[in-house]
């Protein structure tokens, strides 16, 4: 049993359903708003198909710009949702019970925004279904040695285990909501729940489902986001061609997502009235795996740094003086300061234990990570290997617009979520409760 | 001819070790077909019920060597089919194919699991079984037991005796 829980079986049902009574005016204030943005984002998408292309501000010689930034950033946070769900719990780390539910629902939220982006940088979105691994025109198959065949199944498997994963995972909670729950709701949720009863042989095969798709998820946290770097690594642009891609942007992935679990946690807990399920020790404990994903992503900074210059390839240090000095290097030092000097603030247990603080160095990782993707993608389109074809990019009404909305859209999918379904596991929070005994009673 | 109806009752308890000490003494009075329901799961009862290990992992298999080999048959195939030399390397490029048949095992392995496990658990189910008590999903243990006619009487007074709070009549599954 976890010290932190006093709790027992019947407090925690009434404990945790909490959060699915009806919305006060806040809620549906907020979820206005984000609804607001979206649709704002959706205009500008819109624009960009009536007028095409050039209005996100794409051009030669960067033709890669937010909108891949924005994509491989949202694929970055998704990251975090697998790792504390599936390879925590194969690790068997017992804090995960309360914070996963929430981290799975930022990974599908995740992809279902960066899900998004190919479509919306596509620019002609009506033959998206090129991309798709099916015959294109007389049995012409899309290119399988190309990373982007490759990412297009990596994030839709990606995105189909981590669904079966939540839905696995949610199917005794939503049976707990059913079974409490009168009318249409009941109804609802006794669809969700698939007529799950508890019974010894659903557990048995529950349990064994859990393990496997848990064992299958894993290898995905590490591969999604190396195949993501390769987009990137494998073409001979400086500053892309480059080994550490891969480790670099898995690191980069868990840092940005556990940033992004403790922002939607640290509301939700006060707002559902769940600190004493998601305590203080949840939150310190992945402010403490920050720390360590700070350091993989400062440590990968230095060594591209040192191989360029120890390279001896001129067009590698150029790209990274470049980057240092030139056009964006406000937003390099930002990230540089962002995403590895201030998270070492949490050293402190001080700091690493305030909330106001925790929330602050959580924004500046995201800040961090999305600059970190933006400054890779356009510094190196922008100057690669002949002067003469060197450009810059700014950003557009359009594409900036299009990248708000894809945070409302996330957002938004995340508070109907937080009132629609348990956002703490109640049968994982019961299995670290000692059961109900004669004995004891 | 329509099937005789099964008699089945279904007792709840409260504790934990109370229904694992009925799980224990049931068979010995002539009830073997047993199942039981918990809000969590619990190895305890596995072990009494003597239940053998969960097939699902022959489908996660199965599934994951179905994928294994449809993304070799794909790429292979697929490039047997218009054979084009693509950025100078070789028709079939064992280590670009090698990604896609990982990912398509992953695939096919997490979808097999799925199924796997809704096969197995005999889901989705339209109805509840009989006598299920709401109580069940959330904080009590119950026992359905199967018992013949005769001894209805019998299993009733058993299960109460060992201390269920409430006995249903059920049908089962």
């Amino acid at each position: 049993m976890t010290e932190d829980y006093q709790l027992n079986y019947t407090e925690t049902d009434i404990d945790l359903t909490q959060s699915l009574k009806a919305p006060g005016k806040g809620y549906w204030i907020l979820l206005t708003f984000l609804f607001l943005l979206i649709c704002a984002g959706g205009y500008a998408w819109g624009v960009q198909i009536a007028n095409g292309i050039g209005e996100a501000g794409k051009n030669n010689p960067v033709g890669w710009a937010m909108y891949i930034a924005t994509f491989v950033f949202w694929v970055g946070i998704a990251h975090s949702g697998t790792l504390i769900s599936a390879i925590l719990f194969l690790f068997r780390v017992k804090w995960r019970a309360a914070v996963y539910r929430s981290a799975e629902a930022v990974t599908i939220f995740g992809l279902a925004t960066a899900g998004l982006f190919p479509f919306i940088h596509l620019g002609r979105v009506w033959v998206a279904h090129w991309i798709l691994p099916i015959p294109n025109f007389g049995g012409l198959w899309p290119n399988f040695r190309s990373p982007l065949a490759w990412d297009v199944l990596a994030i839709t498997t990606y995105l189909t285990a981590s669904t079966l994963f939540f839905t696995l995972g949610m199917m005794p909670d939503v049976a707990i909501v059913r079974d409490k729950a009168t009318g249409w709701r009941k109804k609802v949720y006794g669809l969700l729940a698939m007529g799950w009863q508890g019974s010894d042989n659903q557990w048995r095969h529950y349990t064994a489902a859990y393990v496997f798709l848990a064992a299958l998820s894993t290898p995905l946290v590490i591969s999604v986001h190396s195949i993501v770097s390769w987009d990137f690594a494998m073409s001979v642009i400086p500053g892309w061609h480059s080994t550490i891609f891969a480790p670099y942007f898995v690191a980069g992935a868990i840092h940005s997502g556990l940033a992004m679990v403790v922002l939607l946690l640290v509301p939700m807990r006060k707002a559902f009235k769940i600190e004493k399920y998601v305590t203080m020790h949840h939150l310190e404990s992945l402010a403490k795996f920050m720390i360590f994903t700070a350091l993989i992503v400062g440590f990968a900074y230095s060594i591209e740094l040192f191989i360029a210059w120890y390279s001896g390839n001129q067009f590698e240090r150029a790209i990274f003086i470049y980057r240092m000095t030139g056009d964006y290097a406000w937003a390099f030092w930002l990230l540089i300061t962002t995403n590895v000097a201030v998270p070492m603030l949490l050293w402190s247990k001080k700091i690493r234990t305030s909330i106001p603080w925790l929330v602050g160095i959580c924004i500046s990782v995201e800040i961090g990570m999305w600059l970190e993707r933006f400054i890779i993608i356009v510094t190196s389109l922008a100057h690669d290997y002949l002067p003469y074809a060197w450009g810059i990019y700014k950003p557009t009404l359009v594409d900036s617009f299009i990248v708000i909305g894809s945070f409302a859209w996330f957002f938004f999918l995340f508070m109907v979520f937080s009132k629609t379904l348990p956002v703490v596991s109640m049968w994982e929070v019961k299995e670290q409760i000692e059961p109900p005994m004669k004995e004891q009673s | 001819m329509p099937m005789p109806t099964r008699t089945y009752r279904f007792g709840i308890f409260e504790h934990l070790d109370t229904c694992l000490a009925v799980i224990k003494q049931l068979p010995g009075e002539g009830f073997k077909e047993i199942e039981v329901y918990s809000p969590t799961p619990h190895h305890e009862i596995s072990h009494a019920l003597g239940r053998k290990p969960s097939p699902v992992r022959v489908f996660t298999l199965i599934g994951g060597l179905t994928g294994l080999i449809t993304g070799w048959a794909m790429t292979i195939g697929s490039t047997m089919l218009y054979p084009i030399i693509v950025g100078g390397k070789p028709i079939i490029s064992i280590p670009p194919f090698g990604v896609v048949a990982y990912i398509t095992t992953i695939l096919f392995g997490t979808i097999a699991t799925f199924i796997g496990f809704l096969v197995n658990a005999r889901m989705p189910q339209i109805k509840i079984v009989e006598g299920y008590d709401k109580r069940l999903s959330s904080d009590h243990y119950g026992v359905l037991a199967y018992c013949l006619p005769e001894d209805v009487v019998k299993l009733e007074k058993l299960l109460k005796q060992l201390g269920a709070e409430a006995v249903a009549r059920s049908q089962g599954l």
